[in-house]
C-alpha cells in the first residue's frame, strides 16, 4: 500500500486564505499546536513574514515570541516559514544581510523548513535565497513551482525549472505551488510525470488551492502519480479558496488504497477546537467551492479576495467587484502576466482597484506597481504592454522612485535605531512603522490561553461593563445560575 | 515519543487538574478510580474510567499492582501519579517501567535517593547546601548525642516521611524515650520503614520552597513559594513569590534549589523545602517533594506556565522548553486551600453532602476543585475541597483579590475552612507578610483557651 504524507497549512495559508490573516492570535495559535502536533502531519505551514506584520499590526504581539511558544507547544512537526526571497514584511526588498538575520532568528526560534518560491520563476533567485536559508540553518528546504495558466508556462518549461532545482545541494523536496486553485486533473496528469522526469528520486509535493473546487480532486490525482505529500487544512480552515479540508482528504486516500499515518481522533480535536474557535470569534468555516469558469482568467488567490471584498465594502462598493475582477485581467495582461502570488495579486487588484474607482485608468498609480515596471522586482515573464509602461515612467513619481537609494544596509538600520536593540526588535523596526511596534511592546506579552467556550461570555460580561447596570445581575436558567455583583476591588 | 493515552492514578482536585491539561493538549484520558470516586467530577471529566478497587486507600489507590494492572489493561503509554499516594514511590515508578508504561515523574532511582530523608540530606550537603542540624537516632543514646549536638527542643523525624507526615517535636531530653518509641512506631506503620531521624526544630523560622524543573540534563527553578501559614506542619495559605524576602537570599535560595536538582540529575517537577531562619538570614535544606506540589497553581500563575503540561513534556523526552531567562515571575499569587474541617472542632473532618457550592470567578482568580453541589464528601480521603489561587500586579492587591474571593464563596451542608481563611487574610500580621511557621498556632491560640 503506497504511504502518503500531509502537510497541514491551517494556521498559515488556511487563516490567509479565509480569514485575511488576521484570524488568529499566539493564544489561538497555542491552543491549536498540541492537538495539530498530535495528527502526524509531516510538517506545519506556518507563518510567512505577512503573518509576523500581521502579528504586530493586528494582535499587538510579538511574532517571535509566537513562532517560540508554538515551537515548544509541539515539538514533534515541523514548523514551516514561506518566504518569496528579499522581502520581509515590507513589500519592498531588502538588503541581503538583512535578509540573513531574518533567516538566522526564525532558525534561532525553531522553524525548520523553508517553502522558497520566486513568482517571476527567476531560479537563480530562487536558489540565492535557498542558499542563504541553508547557511542560515534551514533543515529541510522545499522550493516552489507557482503553477499558473499561460502561453509560456507549459509542462517543459516547468520541468526545466524543476531540473536546476533538483540539481542543487541547497533543495530538499519540491512542490507545486497553485495558490490560485487553477490546476486540474487533467493538467496535473501531465505536468507531474514531467517534473518528475526531471528531478528523479527527489519528493514532490502539491498544493493546490479549492478556489473553483478542483483541489482536492487535483490533490487526489497527483497522489496516484505518486508525490510524496499532500498539502490540506483543517476544517474550518479546508476548503472555500483555501486547501483541501483533511478529515476527508484522509478518507478518501485510504478509500483509494494509500497507507496516512494520521491519528484521526487528534485530527478531529484539532477540527472541532477551530471550529469552535471560528463559531465564536465570527470568523466564517470554508465551504466546498463551486467550478467557475471566469476565474481561469483572473486567477486572484483567496485570501486577496477576502481583502479585496472586505475594502470594497469597507469604501460602501461592494457592487463594483465584478468591475474589478474584469479590470484585474486587464491589468494583469498589461503587466505582462504577472504570477498571481503575493505580492502581485496584492499589486494587481490594488490597481485595478485604483482604475475602477479613479476618473480614468492609471491615473493613480501605487508605488509598488511603478517599482514593478522599473524592474525592481525582477523582469517581467512578458514584457510590460509598452504605453503602460510609458505612462507609468512619465509620472513625476517614477523619476523620484527610481532615484530611490537602495535598501537600507544591516549597519544603518542599527546605526538608526541604537546598539542596544535587539535584533528581532531591530527587524521589525526597520519595516514597520515605529508606532505600530511601540504598540506591540507596551502590550507586554501575549496572553497564552484561549476558550472558545467562555468567548461569548466574556463578551457579556465586557458589554455589560460598558454600561449603566444594577449592582446585581443574575442569570438563571434549569442547571445554570450565573450571579454578577459590583464589588469594590480596585482593578477587577 | 507522544503520549497518547494517559492514566491518572489519583482522585480529587488533582485528577481534575491533571485532565484538564491532558484534554487540552488532546491526551486521551483513563482515571484509575475506587469504588468511592466512580461517580465523582474527575470520573466524568475523564474519557473513560477504570476501577482500582474499594473504598480505602490502601486497596485501591496505594495498590501498585491494581493501578499498574488497570493502567495496562487501560492501554494507557503514560501514568500520571499526582501528589500523595504513590506519587513518590519508586516501586510504582520501576512497575511502570516493566509495564512499559511511561511514569510521569522523576526516574526511580531520584525517588530512592529523596524519599529517604537521610540521603536527601546527604544529596543536599554534597551540592553544598546547608541542612538543618541533626542526625540519624536509631537507638536513644545515638538521639540523645544527637540532639546534644543540636540543642533543644527537637524534632523527630520519620526517613520514609515527608510532606509534614511523622513529625514529633520534643521539648527535653527527658521525653525523648517515650517519643522516639511512638515515633519508629509510628514510622514502621505509616511509612514501612522505622528509622526515623532528628533535627533541631529552628522557632521563629520561615517555610520557603523552590520550584524546579527538570529533564534529566538541564534545570531551571520556577522562583520561590512560602508555606508558612500551617498548623501541625500542614500548609493552608501558600504564595508565590515568598513575600518579604530580601532579593540575594532569595536567589541564593534558588541557587541551592538548582544545586540540588543537579545533584540529583533531576527530571520532572519538584520542590525543594527550605527552612529560612528569619533572624539569621540564613536557610537549610528540609526535603524534596519528587511530584506536582499541591500548591503548584500560585507558581503557575505568577510564571504563567502550565507545571502539569511541563511535567508531560519532560516525561515525553522534550527537553526543557523554557531557559533560565525564559522564565519571568510576574506579579503575586496567594492559594487558600479549602478543607473540609470543622475549624472550631480542633479541624475535625467534617465528611457529608454538599447542599450548596459556589465558587468564585472573575479576572485573576481561578478554582480548583473537585466538588460541586450533590458531592459527598467521604471518610476515606484527605479533606481538600477547593484550592482558591489569586493573582494580582501586588501582593497587597493579591490579598485584596482572594478577600473578595473568599467572601464571594460557599459551601453548604458541610464545614469548611473559608473563614479562618478570612480571617488570616484579615489579620495584620499576615497582611505584612513573611510570617514564620508559628504565625497559625499563635493566632488560633486565643480563641482556643
Amino acid at each position: 500500500m503506497a504511504r502518503i504524507e500531509l502537510v497541514d497549512v491551517s494556521l498559515r495559508d488556511g487563516n490567509q486564505s479565509l480569514w485575511g490573516a488576521t484570524g488568529l492570535s499566539t493564544a489561538h495559535c497555542l491552543e491549536a499546536a498540541p492537538l495539530l502536533d498530535r495528527v502526524g502531519f509531516r510538517a506545519l505551514d506556518f507563518t510567512s513574514s505577512t503573518h509576523m506584520g500581521v502579528a504586530v499590526r493586528t494582535f499587538r504581539e510579538n511574532p517571535w515570541e509566537r513562532i517560540r511558544l508554538v515551537r515548544a507547544a509541539m515539538p514533534n512537526t515541523a514548523l514551516q516559514f514561506i518566504t518569496t526571497g528579499f522581502r520581509f514584511i515590507s513589500w519592498q526588498t531588502s538588503d541581503a544581510e538583512f535578509m540573513r538575520l531574518v533567516y538566522r532568528r526564525l532558525v534561532a526560534n525553531g522553524l525548520t523548513r523553508f517553502a522558497v518560491i520566486d513568482p517571476m520563476h527567476d531560479m537563480d533567485a530562487l536558489l540565492e535565497c535557498a542558499r542563504m536559508i541553508r547557511a542560515e540553518g534551514g533543515t529541510e528546504i522545499v522550493a516552489g513551482l507557482t503553477y499558473t495558466v499561460s502561453a509560456i508556462h507549459d509542462d517543459a518549461f516547468y520541468a526545466a525549472c524543476a531540473r536546476r532545482l533538483a540539481a542543487s545541494p541547497d533543495v530538499d523536496r519540491l512542490y507545486v505551488k497553485d495558490p490560485a486553485g487553477l490546476l486540474s486533473p487533467e493538467r496535473v496528469r501531465t505536468l507531474i510525470p514531467a517534473v518528475q522526469a526531471a528531478i528523479g528520486r527527489m519528493p514532490l509535493e502539491i498544493h493546490s488551492h479549492c478556489t473553483i473546487g478542483l483541489g482536492s480532486l487535483t490533490a487526489l490525482a497527483a497522489a496516484d502519480l505518486g508525490v510524496a505529500a499532500l498539502h490540506v487544512a483543517v476544517e474550518p480552515l479546508g476548503n472555500g479558496t483555501s486547501l483541501p479540508a483533511a478529515t476527508r482528504m484522509v478518507a478518501n486516500l485510504r478509500e483509494l488504497g494509500f497507507s496516512v499515518d494520521i491519528d484521526d481522533r487528534a485530527l478531529a480535536l484539532a477540527g472541532g477546537f477551530l471550529t469552535r474557535l471560528a463559531r465564536a470569534e465570527g470568523l466564517p468555516a470554508g465551504l466546498p467551492q463551486e467550478f467557475d469558469a471566469a476565474f481561469l482568467r483572473h486567477q486572484i488567490p483567496g485570501g486577496v479576495v477576502t481583502t479585496m471584498q472586505r475594502q470594497l465594502k469597507e469604501l460602501k462598493l461592494a457592487e463594483r467587484w465584478p468591475a474589478v475582477i474584469e479590470e484585474v485581467e486587464r491589468v494583469r495582461a498589461e503587466l505582462g502576466y504577472p504570477i498571481m502570488v503575493t505580492p502581485f495579486p496584492q499589486m494587481v487588484c490594488t490597481q485595478a482597484l485604483f482604475n475602477v474607482i479613479g476618473r480614468e485608468r492609471y491615473a493613480n498609480v501605487p508605488d509598488e506597481i511603478v517599482r514593478y515596471v522599473a524592474g525592481r522586482f525582477g523582469r517581467p515573464t512578458r514584457p510590460v504592454d509598452p504605453h503602460i509602461l510609458e505612462r507609468i515612467l512619465a509620472r513625476p513619481r517614477a523619476a523620484e522612485l527610481m532615484n530611490e537609494p537602495p535598501p537600507p544596509t544591516l549597519e544603518e538600520l542599527r546605526r538608526r535605531f541604537g546598539a542596544g536593540v535587539h535584533d528581532e526588535e531591530l527587524l521589525l523596526r526597520a519595516v514597520m512603522p515605529a508606532a505600530q511596534v511601540d504598540a506591540m511592546l507596551t502590550a507586554g506579552p501575549a496572553r497564552r490561553r484561549y476558550n472558545p467556550e467562555l468567548a461569548p461570555v466574556l463578551a457579556l460580561l465586557r458589554g455589560l461593563s460598558c454600561r449603566v447596570v444594577p449592582d446585581e445581575l443574575v442569570v438563571d436558567k434549569p442547571g445554570f445560575r450565573l450571579a454578577l455583583r459590583r464589588a469594590a476591588c480596585r482593578d477587577s | 515519543m507522544i503520549i497518547r493515552r494517559l492514566f491518572v492514578a489519583n482522585r480529587g482536585e488533582i485528577a481534575v487538574r491533571i485532565l484538564r491539561t491532558a484534554r487540552r493538549l488532546g491526551i486521551e484520558t483513563v482515571l484509575g478510580a475506587s469504588d468511592a470516586d466512580l461517580d465523582s467530577v474527575p470520573a466524568r471529566l475523564a474519557d473513560r474510567c477504570q476501577r482500582l478497587g474499594t473504598a480505602p486507600a490502601a486497596k485501591s489507590y496505594l495498590d501498585i499492582h491494581s493501578v499498574v494492572g488497570a493502567a495496562r489493561a487501560a492501554g494507557a503509554d503514560a501514568l500520571h501519579p499526582g501528589y500523595g499516594f504513590l506519587s513518590e514511590n519508586a516501586a510504582l515508578a520501576r512497575a511502570c517501567q516493566a509495564a512499559g508504561i511511561l511514569f510521569v515523574g522523576p526516574e526511580a532511582q531520584t525517588l530512592d535517593a529523596v524519599g529517604d530523608k537521610l540521603s536527601a540530606r546527604r544529596h543536599a550537603l554534597a551540592a553544598g547546601v546547608p541542612v538543618v542540624p541533626g542526625g540519624e537516632a536509631e537507638s536513644l543514646e545515638e538521639a540523645l548525642t544527637a540532639a546534644r549536638r543540636t540543642g533543644w527542643p527537637i524534632l523527630i523525624k520519620a526517613v520514609g516521611g515527608g510532606g509534614g507526615r511523622g513529625l514529633r517535636r520534643v521539648d527535653e531530653p527527658a521525653d525523648l524515650q517515650a517519643q522516639l518509641e511512638l515515633a519508629i512506631t509510628e514510622a514502621h506503620a505509616a511509612f514501612g520503614d522505622p528509622r526515623v531521624y532528628i533535627e533541631r526544630f529552628v522557632a521563629d523560622s520561615r517555610h520557603v520552597e523552590v520550584q524546579i524543573l527538570g529533564d534529566g540534563h538541564d534545570v531551571v527553578h520556577l522562583g520561590t513559594r512560602d508555606c508558612s501559614v500551617q498548623r501541625r506542619f500542614q500548609k493552608l495559605i501558600e504564595e508565590a513569590p515568598a513575600p518579604l524576602l530580601a532579593a540575594p537570599l532569595a536567589l541564593r535560595l534558588a541557587g541551592a534549589g538548582l544545586a540540588i536538582a543537579r545533584q540529583l540529575h533531576y527530571r520532572g517537577a519538584g520542590t525543594v523545602e527550605f527552612l529560612v531562619d528569619r533572624d539569621r538570614d540564613a536557610f537549610y535544606f528540609l526535603e524534596v517533594n519528587a511530584r506536582i506540589q499541591v500548591e503548584h497553581p500560585v507558581t503557575e500563575m505568577v510564571t504563567k506556565l502550565d507545571l502539569v503540561a511541563e511535567q508531560l513534556a519532560v516525561a515525553a523526552g522534550v527537553g526543557l522548553r523554557n531557559s533560565q531567562a525564559q522564565v519571568e515571575v510576574r506579579g503575586h499569587a496567594i492559594e487558600c486551600r479549602i478543607n473540609a474541617e470543622d475549624v472550631a472542632r480542633d479541624f475535625r473532618p467534617s465528611p457529608g453532602r454538599i447542599t450548596r457550592a459556589v465558587f468564585p470567578a472573575g479576572r485573576g482568580i481561578r478554582v480548583d476543585t473537585h466538588v460541586e453541589a450533590g458531592s459527598v464528601v467521604g471518610p476515606f480521603y484527605d479533606s481538600l475541597l477547593a484550592k482558591i489561587i489569586v493573582h494580582a500586579e501586588t501582593r497587597a492587591a493579591a490579598v485584596e483579590r482572594m478577600r473578595g474571593a473568599l467572601a464571594a464563596c460557599r459551601i453548604d451542608g458541610i464545614k469548611v475552612s473559608t473563614a479562618l481563611h478570612a480571617r488570616i487574610l484579615a489579620d495584620p500580621e499576615f497582611c505584612r507578610g513573611g510570617v514564620d511557621t508559628g504565625y497559625l498556632g499563635r493566632l488560633l491560640a486565643p480563641a482556643a483557651a
